[in-house]
């Protein structure tokens, strides 16, 4: 008996064995297709693997599938990198100090939304968000109070900003050259990936051309006086926390890297100047298998790419990844639950080799981590690194049949997504149309489908969810005190520097962007050493550039597909077909975002959902303040409001709202509040005059049915 | 809820309280029989403080930029001096019956300004009623004291007709695809359209659009001019970097001064007047032939017979007719 014989006589073993097991129900009905159009089933053979050629390269071998160094974590392991940012710059260093000590190896800011978008701490638009999802930095003053004590020129750090780009890395840049660090010395990353906020995130400050503009001049200083910096985070992660499945998020993050490097080729710059300091950060979910392939395909498509500007030096054609697990899949409902969540996330973004991770703390999804919570987080990876065998041996799951064959057919589904990029003119252009976007809300909202409707299941969301939730502590930031603080030393700063220099400063960069010459880092680190604000110099720019404002429409009929045949959803339609038959029209709805937040995965699916229910949805521009929200509510003549907001200022910025609409004679207006809120802020909220509170996880046909019923409360004839 | 008295309504409109101005266009929009008495009171009482403005149809296909288009628009005529009332006219598929309002994504500084009022409206399940809704929508506003009035409707179907029956003053923006010749824009349309706008005039479309308006004017010179002493303007803008705008504010003051001083302004009005007037007529009637006994009554009847082949259409239309008019 040859081998083809003998294994298909143990394949037919197997099948008959199998369906034994079964009693009856086919094979097939254990196969299921994945939202990345892949079948996963039961078995996996020899025969997957033909046909793929990349087996049998060992890891730091192009295409580098296996991994971008040749005994990967055996020879060292990944950085343990965890993101943190704490109102004030004092409390972050404090928190870096004490990072450093108890294991972390690198530093990651986290800044506040007014800094990403640009604006100082005392700007009228900024008063909800000041300090409250990461630092605030006005100027090199509080770079310097972040960076106290902690040597720049031997730790590495990684800067999540992409709107404030320039004044946040000139500050860097100033403040180490103050610690007596030359911008040679300095390492680290920043993140710069604007195309992904104009996908999903929208924390941008100008439009597409001119902040591919900025990335352009980033990319050209660094490559001269910044080589040990990586210059762009290519980031999949936020692709993936709007909603993107698997494929998407690989495809679209491999295009935006194809569009920075024809970008700085067009520059002038040689590819191998740039290119080995372009780095990538993806998001890690639940699905373990497939975020092992995705990591593996990543690599081995980012060496296809590179392959066509054909680099001399092979670093250019090596991904190096950050990773973090995903706080999406984080519930508030039994939060412990997110350790093992975590653990099981960090363990796929290991085995998919990654270089760097940060590990989400248990309460990541409600609120800044505490340190308690942060403790077990930068944990997890200490006890992967020191207690586990996994990192001994490179790439473990290389020559696994099942996940040679998913990396392979990933890599194909996102080949297939880049095509349809490249065909509408590359990344930028694709943005322009806004297919990307739409393939994101679609797959956002059918997710959002299958958790609501049970199919996707989360422990403590759709199964085993608890009667009483015990709310967890978490940690609250006093807003006024850290706003009072940053503008005290505002006003300091204003009244000490040289005014005359910094209004010269600031009218060069003005100049420069409106004459298109000179380098807008440059000129942005001689205004930042001169004391001139994170607001000022993003001001100086905006009066050429002008401030973009966009932000892709939500889709109907997506939600409501999923859900024809349900019973459930039946009935609340025909709710509303009755609320719309006795007044006359259909319940309307706005829904606001409020304050500096950009995520809007949330207001979008609800949005859709809402929509297909029956209900119509008005939908404000991003970035609104409770004023203006309030304003359109009244214009509209909606029956309720539903604020969303994502990143703590809800206690401000709703109560405000309830106000707003007072002071319009709108009180009868329904305030329905939806997001990240805190268990323990919803007295508080309801006290102020809010209707409801729709936690994370609510799904959105019970939010529509509770606000049918504060619409029905509401009227007595 | 009490009810609100008319005259609430009437005095908060006419004071300009931006509370009472949407609720009484709600309840002009309103579906239910009970609110009809009232929203016809309130609506008489408004109608002599309506019509001193400026009413400008937005039309195009979707995605060409007319919401864009009427934030920047906009932003010029309150620079003028003008106050700028916009209605959105949303199609969003209704298969659910709900829709998404989302023109006002695009209008972030003319939605903060206080000298706008911009109200999106779902398009709803028949066209005749947009039109009543705009159209007394439209009054509302003028009689709140906004005299640039922007209707923003899509290019679809009977909307731009509809669009053009009740504005001074009707702008089609068109893309720059200079390839597909006059891109499909229908012949009817070209009729009654005053100002032709390539959008998306800028980064490197700026010569497609270039080429664009080119082949329009020359498909234009073929058609007859929707008034007698107007050459329609063919023109490019890009409404999101905010070019060309100039321009197309002086056509649109050329042809509102050319309008005022032939007359034609008024007249056209008068026509509308006229026109509407009859369309209502017509959905009158046709309610009323439905609701009438006699006719009801045999309607089944005649359905039947007509389908089975025994009488012919027109027999039985004349038969129903017949019944309708004869004194009950
Ligand atoms: N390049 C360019 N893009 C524009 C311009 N005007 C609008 N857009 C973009 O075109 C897209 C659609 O713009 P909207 O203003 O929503 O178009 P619309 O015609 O109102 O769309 P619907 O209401 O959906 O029919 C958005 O992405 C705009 O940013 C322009 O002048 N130039
Ligand atoms: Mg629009």
């Amino acid at each position: 008996m040859n081998d083809s014989d003998r294994s298909q006589k143990l394949l037919d073993q197997w099948h008959k064995a199998a369906e034994r097991g079964l009693r009856g129900k086919p094979l097939a009905s254990l196969e299921r297709e994945t939202p990345e159009g892949i079948r996963l089933t039961p078995l996996y053979t020899e025969t997957d693997l033909d046909g793929i050629d990349h087996m049998g390269v060992p890891p730091g071998i192009t295409p580098y599938v296996r991994g971008p160094y040749p005994t990967m974590y055996a020879g060292r392991p990944w950085t343990i990198r965890q993101y943190a940012g704490f109102s004030t710059a004092e409390a972050s260093n404090a928190f870096y100090k004490q990072a450093l000590a108890a294991g972390g190896q690198g530093i990651s800011v986290a800044f506040d939304l007014p800094t990403h978008r640009g604006y100082d701490s005392d700007h009228p638009r900024a008063s909800g968000d000041v300090g409250m999802a990461g630092v605030a930095v006005d100027s090199v003053e509080d770079m310097k109070i972040l960076f106290d004590g902690i040597n720049l020129g031997n730790t590495s750090v990684s800067m999540t900003m992409n709107g404030a780009v320039l004044p946040i890395l000139g500050g860097f840049v100033a403040a180490a050259e103050e610690q007596g660090v030359p911008q040679s010395e300095l390492r680290g990353t920043i993140q710069n990936d604007i195309l992904k906020e104009f996908m999903v995130r929208n924390t941008y400050i100008y439009p597409p051309a001119p902040s591919m503009r900025v990335v352009g001049d980033i990319i050209r200083h660094c490559s001269g006086e910044m080589p040990r910096f990586n210059t762009i985070s290519i980031s999949g992660y936020h692709l993936q926390e709007a909603g993107a499945d698997a494929a998407l998020e690989l495809a679209y993050t491999i295009a935006n890297g194809k569009a920075y490097v024809e970008t700085a080729l067009a520059g002038g710059l040689d590819v191998d100047a740039f290119a080995p300091r372009l780095s990538f950060f993806f998001g890690i979910g639940m699905n373990f298998m497939m975020e092992v392939a995705k990591l593996r395909a990543a690599r081995l498509l980012w060496a296809e790419v590179m392959g066509t500007f054909s680099p001399k030096d092979p670093r250019s054609s090596l991904l190096r990844t950050h990773c973090q697990t995903s706080g999406w899949s984080l519930t508030s409902q039994l939060p412990y639950n997110n350790i093992v969540r975590t653990t099981i996330e960090a363990m796929a973004a290991v085995f998919g080799g990654t270089q760097s991770l940060h590990t989400n703390a248990l309460d990541e999804a409600m609120a800044l981590p505490s340190e308690f919570s942060a403790q077990i987080a930068r944990h997890t990876q200490v006890i992967l690194q020191e207690e586990t065998d996994i990192p001994a041996i490179a790439d473990p799951w290389a020559g696994s049949y099942a996940m040679e064959s998913l990396t392979d057919q990933l890599a194909q589904q996102a080949r297939k997504i880049m095509a349809e990029v490249d065909q509408a003119g590359g990344m930028v252009k694709a943005i322009e149309t806004g297919l990307p976007m739409r393939r994101i809300e679609t797959a956002a909202a059918r997710k959002q489908a299958r958790i609501d409707r049970g199919t996707d299941r989360i422990v403590g969301v759709n199964r085993f969810r608890p009667e009483e939730e015990e709310p967890p502590e978490v940690l609250r930031v006093d807003n006024s005190m850290v706003r009072e603080n940053q503008q005290r030393r505002l006003a300091e700063i204003r009244a000490s520097r040289d005014e005359a220099a910094v209004q010269g400063a600031l009218k060069e960069l003005t100049q420069a962007a409106k004459e298109a010459r000179g380098n807008l880092l440059d000129l942005t680190i001689r205004a930042m050493r001169l004391r001139a604000t994170v607001g000022e110099t993003t001001a100086a720019l905006e009066e050429v550039y002008g401030r973009h404002q966009e932000q892709a429409r939500a889709l109907g009929g997506v939600y409501g597909e999923m859900w024809k045949d349900d019973a459930d959803w039946a009935a609340l339609k025909e709710t509303i077909n009755d609320f719309a038959r006795r007044e006359g029209r259909r319940p309307r709805i706005l829904l606001a975002k409020l304050g500096q937040d950009g995520h809007d995965r949330g207001v979008k699916v609800v949005a859709a959902a809402f929509a297909d229910m029956g209900f119509d949805v008005d939908l404000g521009p991003l970035f609104q303040t409770p004023d203006e929200a309030a304003a359109q509510a009244v214009e509209s003549d909606v029956h309720v409001v539903g604020a969303s907001t994502l990143a703590g200022g809800h206690r401000t910025l709703a109560p405000e709202l309830v106000q707003a609409l007072k002071a319009r004679g709108a009180e009868d207006i329904v305030v329905v509040v939806g997001g990240v809120v805190p268990k323990q802020d919803i007295p508080e909220l309801l006290e102020k005059g809010v209707a409801a509170v729709f936690g994370p996880g609510t799904p959105a046909m019970e939010s529509g049915r509770r606000v049918m019923e504060l619409l029905g409360a509401n009227r007595s004839g | 809820m009490k009810p609100i008295p008319p005259e609430r309504y009437i005095d908060g409109v006419r004071q300009g309280d931006r509370r009472m101005i949407g609720k009484a266009i709600t309840l002009l929009e309103s579906r239910a029989a009970r609110d009809r008495g009232l929203a016809q009171q309130v609506l008489d009482a408004l109608t002599p403080h309506a019509g001193r403005g400026l009413r400008i149809a937005i039309s195009g296909p979707p995605g060409v930029g007319k919401s864009t288009f009427v934030e920047v628009f906009g932003h010029h005529a309150i620079e003028q001096g003008h106050r700028v009332g916009v209605l959105a006219i949303d199609p969003s598929s209704r298969l659910s019956g709900g829709s998404i309002l989302g023109d006002k994504l695009r209008m972030p500084r003319l939605s903060s300004h206080d000298d706008a009022f911009i109200r999106p409206s779902p398009a709803g399940e028949d066209l005749g009623g947009v039109a009543r809704r705009t159209r007394e929508a439209i009054v509302v506003l003028e009689a709140a004291g906004f005299d640039r009035i922007l209707v923003e409707t899509v290019g679809v179907g009977q909307s731009e007709t509809v669009a053009a029956g009740m504005t001074d003053l009707f702008i089609l923006l068109a893309l720059p695809n200079a390839g597909d010749e006059i891109q499909g824009i229908k012949r009817g349309t070209m009729e009654f359209v005053h100002l032709l706008v390539v959008n998306k005039a800028d980064g490197d479309q700026q010569q497609a659009a270039q080429q664009a308006a080119h082949t329009l004017e020359q498909a234009l010179h073929l058609m007859h001019p929707p008034e007698p002493d107007w050459s329609v303007p063919v023109l490019t803008a890009s409404a999101r970097e905010d070019l060309g705008l100039e321009k197309i504010w002086q056509a649109v003051e050329r042809f509102h001064g050319m309008m005022q001083a032939s007359g034609r302004m008024a007249a056209r009005r008068r026509e509308q007047s006229l026109a509407w007037m009859w369309a209502l007529v017509r959905e009158g009637l046709e309610q009323r032939l439905r609701e009438h006994p006699a006719v009801n009554l045999e309607q089944g009847l005649l359905e039947r017979a007509v389908k089975a082949g025994r009488t012919a259409p027109a027999e039985a239309a004349e038969r129903l007719l017949m019944l309708f008019s004869r004194p009950l």
